[in-house]
């Protein structure tokens, strides 16, 4: 798929936070229709980049526009709104309410009528696998469980842009295959993704480009083959585990 | 397809029954009274329910819009006359605008801290209310004019009437709760109440949400103080503005379930009974013993039951009209 | 008005910070270690001071020293409290947290009023009257005595969290409770020790100010609400922030008390509480 135009962009984006720079100086756009990994070692600032995208921290400089409308600063509701939507690296379900009714609150946003949120909400669970658990308290749920959890929420908002946090962290090899599978096939329906993950083989095979984040900067972008072979990037990564298939 | 009786609709509609005719089988009027005070619980905790039960904003300082109610009220009656048919809803509206500040400032806390500044801010309130005593009269507080049975001023001489008034406004705490709970606000109040971080991810406008519950919480708060300053004619800050009361509002919703909408009518009729039983046993003897033992209580169902009485109220329901038998042909 | 007026209020104030600095320490330790905020931390104090009252009134025993007595005994307080009421609900949802520590007030406030009925009591030394005249402002001893007390036992615990292993041992079930217990700390002692000397401090607190103040059952309302305040203008946790934060407040309700009158205090008290909240609701020490 060709890529097409800028969903995401991304300029001159930091914040500090105590005496620590989390995030410096970090510009990158998105294209729509693509899936886009972000990489780099713990503490690179991948996830503070999502907070301050959606909205979660102000950042002290830069700009964030999406869809072309400028929204830096906007509270998370708002960004969500307009469709770009995250999940959460350590899952956050609504832990004492149904899986279906979990997803349920992503679906009224563009579905006000509960009983039409809760339709839809049915068609997500079944997107992603988790019809058969749909009563089960969300709290009770397995890890892998709740991971699909988090992206059938965010899949119920109907984003155009769907930012996943770590998704894959600690699943076994098989269920990095599934999620491989389900975040392919979000990129068919339409949806824009830009994924964070530690999971390289999950990374390189998934995204059609990849930023790379050191300590708060961006110190590569390419396609995955130009990653491999960046030594800037081997040697922000050396004596760091490895995780590949 | 024939409309069978199944348990499921008589079952309720004998309740309501039972609750309309309830004063006429009831001894004497001290009895009428008890019910009357259940039925005002009722509505305090269903109130108190919808923003601290369903969206977890534990608040503490509802007292505020009771006694801004019943302030409100009295002081217009007594300075214009004005029938408190038409100040009751006055009463609910300035509550409702007090609301508006008092959301603003607390909800920038989270959990214990937004508790703190509810609590702190009614205090402020009551401190206010005593300090001003030009305008309120200070510690001896207002009293509503005794008119004798004057219907157009909310004055009755026997409890009948302020009875089915009380149980008409229950029902219809009831009733919005049981709307809310199955609208789209309802849902977003459960999902700000269980992860606010995870709502707003999913376009959920947290502070619209809690603002809005808060109002409504508000306004039926404000109405409950009206009446009550109608049917005790006497008002005084530390009871309508007091710690206490606000401690007893949402022990009703708590003994009862709270997050549920017939949680607070439920723990109404067991604390009204609580501290009747207990006034009964101890006389009024010893000071303090009363609200220890409320103490106790709540201390008791944190431990054991947190979420309340309302599932065994459940379970108990449903295996009753379980066991009822439908009358009529039972229809497919 | 005159300078001195002035002058005495800001005095009063600062003094009385000292004592506000004391029970907000507790319960910033107690918040810390445990994560619960405890409503019933005013009745600790209160408890603090009907023994310390009960000492003088039975057995002529002097507040200060009665200190030597309070403390240990609200330690073992706080400790039986930590280990069948708060311990089962570690884990619990808010509002079981907040409401058992409101329970536990509301007993504890009327079981005082339950023994020993809702007469003020107070306490008359032979040094009651001392005070010390400077430039014609008035420093009654008992107060200044309160907060050098009240400065010395925080000086103390801040020592204690520093230098000792068991400080430091708390210290870090405050900061990690997971990586603590890898480094063989046993979690539920450290909470039992820090509700224990929370509510230590606040019970000192009590026997400090028994001296000049009037002792109730409900007198704990007003010292858990301004605590409250000076923990979360002073940044939730921070001692530092704590100490500024009291001072700020009993200043505050000081000058409060000489401008609007001897009823309002408290009223100033959450004003400068809605300020902060507006204008910088992570307090004075910032974001954390």
């Amino acid at each position: 798929m060709t890529p097409g135009k800028v969903v995401l962009d991304v300029e001159g984006l930091s914040k500090h936070f105590g005496g620590v720079q989390a995030v410096l100086d970090l510009s990158f756009q998105v294209r729509e229709g693509e899936i886009l990994g972000v990489i780099g070692p713990n503490g690179s600032g991948k996830t503070t980049t999502f907070h301050l995208i959606t909205g979660f921290h102000r950042p002290d400089r830069g700009r964030v526009h999406f869809l072309g409308r400028h929204i830096t600063g906007l509270a998370p509701h708002a960004v969500c709104a307009l469709g770009l939507c995250r999940t959460f690296q350590v899952a956050k379900p609504f832990p004492d309410i149904s899986v279906h009714r979990n997803v349920l609150m992503g679906a009224l946003l563009r579905h006000p009528d509960p009983a039409a949120a809760g339709a839809r909400a049915n068609e997500v669970l079944e997107r992603v696998g988790l019809d058969g658990r749909a009563q089960m308290a969300a709290g009770s749920l397995t890890t892998i469980d709740q991971r699909r959890l988090e992206v059938a929420r965010a899949l119920a908002t109907e984003p155009k842009l769907l930012l996943l946090d770590e998704t894959m962290a600690g699943l076994n090899p098989t269920e990095v295959g599934e999620a491989i599978r389900l975040i392919s096939s979000l990129r068919e329906q339409g949806l824009t993704v830009v994924v964070v993950e530690h999971v390289m083989r999950a990374v390189m095979s998934l995204s059609d480009r990849i930023v790379v984040l050191d300590q708060g900067s961006k110190i590569a972008e390419g396609s995955p083959s130009e990653i491999a072979a960046n030594p800037r990037v081997i040697q922000a990564y050396l004596g760091k585990e490895y995780q590949g298939a | 397809m024939k409309r069978s009786l199944t348990p499921e609709r008589y079952v309720p509609a004998g309740i309501l029954l039972f609750l309309l005719v309830l004063p006429y089988l009831l001894p004497n009027p001290f009895y009428v009274h008890i019910v009357v005070m259940m039925a005002i619980f009722a509505i305090l905790g269903g109130a108190w329910n919808i923003i601290s039960g369903y969206a977890g904003q534990l608040s503490l300082g509802h007292a505020a819009f009771f006694g801004t109610g019943a302030y409100v009220s009295t002081l217009l009656v007594n300075a214009t006359g004005t029938s408190p048919w038409i100040t009751i809803w006055l009463g609910g509206v300035v509550a409702l605008v007090l609301s508006l500040p008092m959301g603003f400032i607390c909800f920038r806390l989270q959990g214990p801290y937004f508790t703190i500044a509810t609590i702190g801010l009614a205090e402020a309130l009551r401190l206010l209310v005593l300090h001003f005593r030009e305008i309120t009269n200070g510690a001896q507080g207002l009293t509503v004019p005794y008119k004798g049975n004057a219907p157009w001023l909310l004055q009755f001489d026997s409890k009948m009437p302020y009875y089915y008034i009380a149980l008409a406004l229950a029902i219809a705490v009831l009733l919005l709760t049981r709307r809310m709970e199955r609208s789209r606000l309802g849902h977003y109040l459960v999902a700000i109440g269980q992860n606010q971080d995870a709502a707003e991810a999913l376009g959920i406008d947290s502070a619209r949400a809690k603002r809005r519950a808060l109002m409504l919480s508000a306004f039926l708060t404000g109405m409950a103080g009206v009446f009550y300053a109608q049917y005790t004619y006497v008002i005084h800050p530390d009871g309508a503005f007091g710690l206490g009361l606000s401690i007893q509002i949402a022990l009703v919703a708590i003994v009862g379930g709270v997050g549920t909408i017939l949680g607070p009518a439920i723990g109404a009729v067991i604390l009204e009974l609580f501290i009747q039983s207990t006034q009964i046993l101890f006389a009024g003897q010893y000071p303090g013993l009363e609200l220890m033992v409320y103490g106790a209580l709540l201390v008791g169902i944190i431990l054991w039951r947190p979420r309340g009485v309302f599932p065994l109220f459940q379970r108990g329901y449903r295996a009753l009209v379980a066991w009822l038998p439908a009358a009529g042909r039972a229809g497919p | 008005m005159e300078l001195t007026t002035f002058l005495q209020a800001l005095i009063t104030g600062i003094l009385m910070a000292g004592i506000y600095a004391l029970v907000a320490i507790g319960l910033t330790l107690i918040f810390g270690v445990v994560r619960i905020v405890n409503f019933a931390h005013g009745e600790f104090v209160m408890v603090g001071m009907y023994l310390s009252f009960w000492l003088w009134k039975l057995w002529g025993i002097d507040p200060y020293a009665s200190l030597l007595f309070t403390m240990p005994a609200l330690f073992c307080f706080g400790v039986l409290l930590q280990r069948f009421l708060l311990q089962p609900i570690l884990r619990a949802p808010d509002l079981a947290q907040i409401f058992m520590t409101v329970g536990l007030s509301v007993i504890l406030m009327n079981l005082a009023l339950f023994l020993f009925t809702a007469d003020f009591r107070s306490v008359k030394l032979s040094y009651s009257e001392w005070a010390w005249r400077v430039g014609g402002v008035t420093i009654p001893m008992t107060r200044l005595f309160a907060f050098l007390g009240a400065l010395l036992l925080a000086g103390l615990l801040t020592l204690f969290l520093k230098k000792t292993d068991l400080g430091k041992a708390l210290r870090a079930v405050a900061q990690d409770r997971e990586v603590s217990m890898l480094l063989g700390i046993n979690p539920q002692r450290m909470y039992l020790l820090a509700v224990g000397l929370g509510a230590a401090l606040a019970g000192a607190a009590g026997s400090l100010i028994v001296p000049f103040f009037y002792i109730f059952p409900t007198v704990g309302v007003v010292f858990v609400l301004i605590a409250f305040v000076v923990v979360i203008l002073g940044s939730l946790g921070s001692i530092e922030g704590a100490l500024l934060a009291s001072l700020i407040v009993g200043v505050a309700e000081s000058l409060g008390i000489l401008f609007a009158g001897a009823d309002l205090g408290l009223v100033v008290v959450f004003a400068i509480l809605v300020a902060a909240l507006i204008f910088r609701p992570s307090g004075l020490m910032g974001a954390r």
